[in-house]
């Protein structure tokens, strides 16, 4: 096994994680605040891929005004979750995780119908590829790296230095002394929806930069955020980002030296054994 | 209102749990397969039962192939199928398998109760766990699939293939040691499932026997995501030709892209693909060069054109080249069921290994005998494309070898 060799699987890794990081960001905001399994965060990320497919690809938009007609587009449809699913049931774990799995498959399934089987793609931003020592990346893989991993030192910093960050946190620790510190929790309920509909509609567009965008492509970055908030710890975001970047390169290592049929079973293994010896996770709480 | 103890339980409490049980029912049968069926049989019908994939990764092929089915029996059901003077048409019934094995055998046991005894399959791990089934209630079973004779073989005489799968290769390797001298070393990808494994296998025991030197082995879980892994280590292994065999569908672009952004520059085999959608996800630059087989790239005589016209008028552009793959083969079992004279699958089995069809591909038979030990598998000619400019361009016609 050359240098380059390992490089590459490195690279690859830290690459494909911080996408993967991005869109847990979105569940374990949602889980650490409002103690919400939302199973739409999928479906976002997908319907996002398709608003940049059709503003962008179709309407013939620059690529920027696409990811701003997805942030929008999610952003809506995250308020009318959050409105019409999630409040009325008063934020109750179990009914919310039902009817997520319900919402998600009726989102799926109109897509199905709207924009019909066929795959479409989203050309590259920055298309070639950037060759280092032997070390093969694609220019849009870098800059979608690079753009996840600066959203996510963002929302840190969103998060610890701002009032609707700090109001954000409050409500996460203490629901009834938030309040009574003046902050109103819906409000900040709304907040997190539309900040995690954010981080999925970037998510999604950079994936469907990627890989392309269809019906069923929300289903396996969702899986992989539960692995990832799990393993980081639920409501975490420091866990989340590491925990991101160690499945990528999970999946680079066990993909690349294994084979590519393996990587879903190493992340599960990695999955059972922290449920076993540490149930939080890396930094979360017990729920 | 009271609970299990008898105790009263508050109206608010109340219709919060019938609230829950309610959202549980309807969570949980959201989650059921999706089945959907069409007709039920009539007299004078014969029902066809469809077990494809309508929803999932694999729901293009599944959809194209439906669409392609209903337009075919309509011309079949407008002239009709005459048995003893009376006139007999196919009803197509579809359920979705979403391409997934266990939801494959539970439609198929549902339509076999049913009375449901002509069926089509589509995939090859949807098929071969229910060949056994199909085969005990003498069923006819036509499956879109490769699967080798885990499908097609004495044990089983009532199932046919109706796509070349595998055997292409059969036609395309010899075909290759001519056209591409300079390709010594071949390395395969395939999903990890019976279509990619029974793909692999007959591809490189050709390779071998037509002396190419076999390289890297590789498998990816169907509808994956990052081929950056499993295409690091093709593009560790520099074949001069990787062969994908069973991969179809996005899988194919989103690998090949991968192969070149690593900086891949051999060649590369691919088939059963839409190559429009193919260069479109790949992308025109890392699609160039690459050799399609059994894909038509444009109409290349009237009755495909007339297929591909009424496709556009229906359905809209672009026409998924999967459309040509599918056409023939209701036609070819209306035309033995006439020639049987009968609905009684046991004869209609004898009279599909004598029919023979003249359809998209020209001559079709079912043959393959010296390596099945029956005539149960589609053998016809091999349209060969390459992407040129980012689209296909017809290369040649490969007949289908003698004594195969």
């Amino acid at each position: 096994m050359t240098t380059t060799f390992v490089l590459q699987i490195i690279v690859t890794g830290l690459v494909t994680g911080s996408i993967y990081m991005l869109i847990a960001l979105g569940v374990t905001l949602l889980f650490g605040i409002m103690r919400v399994v939302n199973f739409v965060h999928g479906e976002m990320c997908m319907l996002s891929a398709f608003t940049v497919y059709y503003v962008s690809v179709s309407w013939g938009m620059p690529f920027l005004v696409g990811v701003l007609a997805a942030i929008v587009f999610s952003s809506v449809v995250a308020v009318l979750c959050q409105k019409l699913l999630f409040k009325p049931l008063n934020y109750d774990i179990l009914t919310c995780f039902i009817l997520g799995i319900g919402a998600s498959f009726a989102i799926r399934s109109a897509t199905w119908a709207i924009v019909g089987p066929e795959p479409v793609a989203i050309p590259a931003t920055f298309p070639g590829v950037f060759v280092w020592h032997g070390v093969f990346v694609a220019k849009q893989r870098v800059f979608a790296a690079a753009l996840c991993g600066s959203l996510a030192v963002a929302l840190t910093a969103f998060l610890h230095y701002t009032k609707p960050g700090r109001a954000m946190r409050a409500v996460e620790q203490d629901r009834e002394a938030a309040l009574l510190m003046g902050i109103n929790p819906e409000s900040v309920y709304v907040t997190v929806f539309v900040i995690s509909a954010i981080l999925a509609a970037i998510g999604g567009a950079m994936l469907g930069t990627l890989f392309g965008a269809d019906p069923e492509m929300g289903a396996d970055p969702l899986l992989k955020s539960f692995i990832i908030v799990q393993i980081g710890g639920m409501g975490s975001v420091l866990g989340t980002i590491i925990a991101g970047l160690a499945i990528g390169l999970s999946d680079s290592i066990t993909g690349t030296v294994f084979g590519g049929e393996l990587a879903f079973i190493f992340d599960f293994a990695i999955l059972m054994i922290f449920l076993i010896v540490r149930p939080r996770g890396l930094f979360g709480y017990d729920v | 209102m009271a609970d299990e103890t008898g105790a009263a339980v508050p109206a608010t409490r109340s219709r919060a749990l019938r609230r829950r049980s309610f959202l549980a029912a309807t969570g949980v049968a959201a989650s059921f397969p999706l089945i959907r069926r069409t007709a039920q049989a009539a007299e004078n019908q014969i029902i066809l039962g469809c077990s494809i994939p309508l929803s999932g990764p694999a729901a293009p092929t599944g959809i194209t192939t439906q669409r392609t089915i209903d337009h075919a029996l309509e011309q079949i059901n407008a002239k009709g199928i005459m048995i003893g003077g009376a006139k007999y048409t196919i009803v197509a019934q579809y359920y979705d398998n979403k391409y997934i094995p266990a939801e494959a055998v539970t439609v198929v046991e549902k339509m076999l109760s049913d009375g449901v005894r002509y069926l089509f399959s589509s995939g090859s791990g949807n098929s071969v766990p229910v060949v056994e089934k199909t085969t005990a209630m003498k069923c006819i079973q036509l499956s879109g699939a490769s699967g080798k004779d885990h499908l097609t073989n004495p044990k089983f005489p009532f199932s046919f293939r109706v796509q070349p799968c595998n055997e292409t290769a059969y036609a395309v390797y010899p075909w290759m040691k001519t056209t591409y001298p300079d390709v010594k070393r071949i390395a395969n990808i395939g999903p990890s499932d019976e279509a990619g494994f029974t793909e692999t296998a007959d591809r490189r025991m050709l390779a071998a026997k037509y002396g190419y030197t076999s390289g890297a082995n590789e498998f990816f879980k169907r509808g994956a995501m990052d081929f950056y892994p499993v295409a690091t280590r093709l593009a560790q292994d520099k074949p001069d030709l990787i062969d994908f065999g069973g991969t179809i569908g996005r899988d194919q672009g989103l690998a090949v892209k991968a192969l070149r952004e690593l900086g891949y520059k051999g060649k590369i085999l691919l088939g059963y693909s839409d190559a429009k959608s193919f260069v479109e996800i790949a992308g025109p630059d890392a699609a160039e060069g690459t050799i399609m087989f059994d894909t038509l790239s444009e109409p290349q005589n009237d009755a495909e054109k007339q297929l591909h016209d009424w496709w556009i008028a229906k359905h809209g552009p672009p026409m998924p080249s999967f459309a040509y793959l599918m056409w023939d083969w209701p036609f070819i079992l209306a035309q033995a069921i006439q020639e049987a004279g009968t609905t009684d699958t046991v004869k209609v089995a004898d009279a599909l290994r004598k029919t023979e069809y003249h359809g998209l591909f020209g001559l079709e038979r079912f043959g393959m005998k010296e390596v099945y030990g029956l005539d149960s598998s589609l053998t016809r000619d091999i349209p060969m494309s390459v992407i040129k400019g980012g689209k296909p361009v017809p290369l040649d016609v490969v007949a289908w070898p003698a004594g195969v």
